[in-house]
């Protein structure tokens, strides 16, 4: 279909208008950032400082420890991670690849636990980490952010094995490799796009929970992840908003970078179930 | 005879020298689905120890009369005291009306944005693929992040917001956006839906995208016009995903902590306070424990009913 220029014209002017109404949030937020404090308290607003304030980034970072609350964050997501891509991985296959008596609805579970609100789970939670003396420690939002991720990334995988032809392990078995060994040298490898992509969507569900940290962290400020750490940022009746800006803006970064990598394949799965 | 219909047909192994080369013999048909049993197990387990059982004792903390959880305590008897005091406190029926309000609005909101910007970036144009990109940036922006940036744009004394409304003259004082009810319900729900909109864009995007390009040239050839194709072969191809989006994105709002607990705390007087938010509240700022799971489990219970009704009987397939 060939377009008439002036329809073609006016598309652009509705995307990039569009964009910009929608974006511009994430603009002011980097704006605020390197705006220097003193032209924050005064309207009407400067939408381009005269000169970006670059030093807010190292200033933040001397006043706060924001690199401890970054690393805070990066651990206890590589935990969560770990240990729920290491049991979604076999969930995902077994559930793609055998029927099993029970693993329909085990599946269907799985599914209703992703709609189990966190203020729910936070409770109980917080009792049994309170026994194990777990709470202020890493392990804390480590183990409940595997009950956000576990639920997500088994049927993430699951759609992704379902995509790859059985085919393939039945060649393998017939030239003489067990099925743990058809599963390990022969469907992960070729899953490896799935199995990284949803590792990085664990990650950033992980990295973006609020909910754990404020309820088991808190009175331990050295294992503070960044999201805790900037809340306490935001004063009662000050901010400094240049500040609490230019760490939130560290915060997304990390996020955003992932995202801009990896668009087509988080999309993917996060439409994989959708489809069907 | 039942096991061997259990396993997938097409996993039996075609020869038969394959089968001995290894210890374990699990290539045997009746072997194999002990294979899947095994590798489902560590998720079992870890799931019972995380989610099941935390559940189960929510659900039975709902039923007595605790402040704070002691799991070594003795148990207190079994009372529907707390369930009682739900119903007949006002608090509750106030958060339910909240957390409607706030469904409806930003589900609405939600669906007008994200459709139409998939919509208008599913059109061909060179870039974009880049435009797909940004349109949906907003979804990779953390939560706690697009509160700062909405606490902000929403501040009363120097934020955007008000500084717009002056500008335009559609108020003549400065709103205090979190001391106001309506106001703070307003700037809760404006955060919720610029976070929540790219979800249905994108949704919208791979709906589209699943549509072949046949039916067009078919309605093209009928003489269908761009509006009839709209409404023919558009929307009715894209309503199970839309279905399946627009539960999501409810169960998102119905559940959402953080934005509303960090932006306005649940206030001013309980405008922005949805079930959630009442629950954590009871539970760790008055400490009453039975009672916020009391609150969270009837949070859960309206939560499955919901996509229950919406989804109906094609949840299963859908999923």
């Amino acid at each position: 279909m060939r377009a008439r220029p002036s329809r073609q014209a006016l598309l652009y002017l509705g995307v990039v208008l569009t964009c910009g109404v929608l974006l511009f949030p994430i603009y002011w937020l980097v704006i605020t950032a390197l705006s220097p404090a003193d032209s924050l308290h005064h309207l009407p607003p400067k939408f381009w400082p005269d000169v970006p304030q670059w030093g807010i980034f190292r200033e933040i970072i001397e006043q706060r420890p924001i690199p401890l609350w970054l690393g805070n964050s990066i651990l206890a997501a590589l935990g969560s991670v770990g240990i729920s891509m290491f049991v979604s991985v076999f969930a995902g296959y077994s559930l793609s690849r055998f029927r099993l008596r029970g693993g329909p609805s085990l599946g269907l579970f799985i599914l209703t636990a992703k709609m189990l609100p966190a203020t729910l789970l936070v409770i109980p939670l917080f009792g049994i980490f309170r026994q194990l003396g777990l709470i202020g420690s890493l392990w804390s939002i480590i183990l409940a952010h595997a009950t956000l991720i576990v639920p997500f990334s088994t049927w993430m995988l699951k759609g992704y094995f379902d995509t790859i032809p059985r085919e393939l392990e039945q060649a393998a078995m017939v030239d003489g490799c067990s099925p743990l060994g058809a599963m390990f040298r022969v469907i992960l490898p070729v899953a490896t796009p799935g199995l990284a992509a949803t590792a990085l969507y664990g990650f950033v569900l992980s990295w973006s929970d609020y909910a754990y940290a404020r309820t088991f962290l808190t009175n331990a400020q050295t294992n503070w992840t960044a999201n805790l750490g900037i809340t306490t940022m935001k004063g009662e009746y000050i901010t400094n908003w240049n500040q609490i800006s230019a760490a939130a803006v560290l915060v997304a970064l990390p996020i955003i970078v992932i995202y801009l990598f990896l668009e087509r394949h988080l999309v993917g799965g996060l439409t994989a179930g959708a489809e069907k | 005879m039942n096991q061997h219909r259990t396993i997938a047909p097409s996993f039996t192994p075609r020869s038969a020298p394959a089968r001995r080369t290894f210890g374990l013999d699990l290539a045997r048909p009746s072997r194999r689905h002990w294979l899947g049993y095994l590798l489902l197990a560590p998720a079992v387990l870890l799931i019972a120890l995380i989610i099941i059982y935390p559940l189960f004792v929510s659900v039975d903390m709902s039923f007595q009369n605790v402040g704070l959880v002691r799991l070594g305590a003795p148990r207190r008897p079994f009372t529907t005291i707390n369930y009682e005091r739900l119903i007949t406190s006002p608090e509750f029926w106030m958060a339910c009306w909240v957390t409607f309000k706030l469904i409806v609005v930003v589900t609405i909101a939600c669906f007008v944005l994200g459709v139409g910007t998939g919509l208008l970036v599913n059109n061909k144009f060179r870039g974009r693929a880049i435009a797909r990109l940004f349109v949906a940036l907003p979804w990779a922006v953390p939560e706690i992040v697009a509160v700062v940036i909405f606490a902000w744009i929403f501040d009363s004394s120097f934020g955007l917001m008000n500084w717009f409304f002056i500008k335009l003259g559609l108020v003549n004082t400065t709103i205090n956006w979190f001391s106001d009810p309506t106001a703070a319900f307003a700037a809760v729900a404006v955060t919720m839906v610029w976070k929540g909109y790219p979800f249905v864009s994108i949704m919208t995007l791979a709906g589209l995208q699943s549509i072949p390009e046949d039916f067009y040239n078919a309605a093209r050839v009928d003489g269908a016009n761009a509006w009839q194709r709209f409404i023919n072969i558009t929307l009715p191809c894209l309503m199970p995903v839309l279905g399946v989006t627009m539960v999501l994105t409810i169960l998102w709002v119905f559940r959402d902590f953080s934005i509303i607990y960090v932006l306005t705390g649940g206030g001013p007087l309980r405008a922005t306070q949805t079930l959630s938010i009442m629950t954590y509240e009871q539970a760790f700022s008055f400490f009453k424990m039975g009672y916020a799971s009391a609150v969270g489990v009837v949070t859960l219970i309206l939560c499955v009913i919901a996509s229950r009704l919406m989804v109906g009987r094609s949840a299963e397939s859908i999923y």
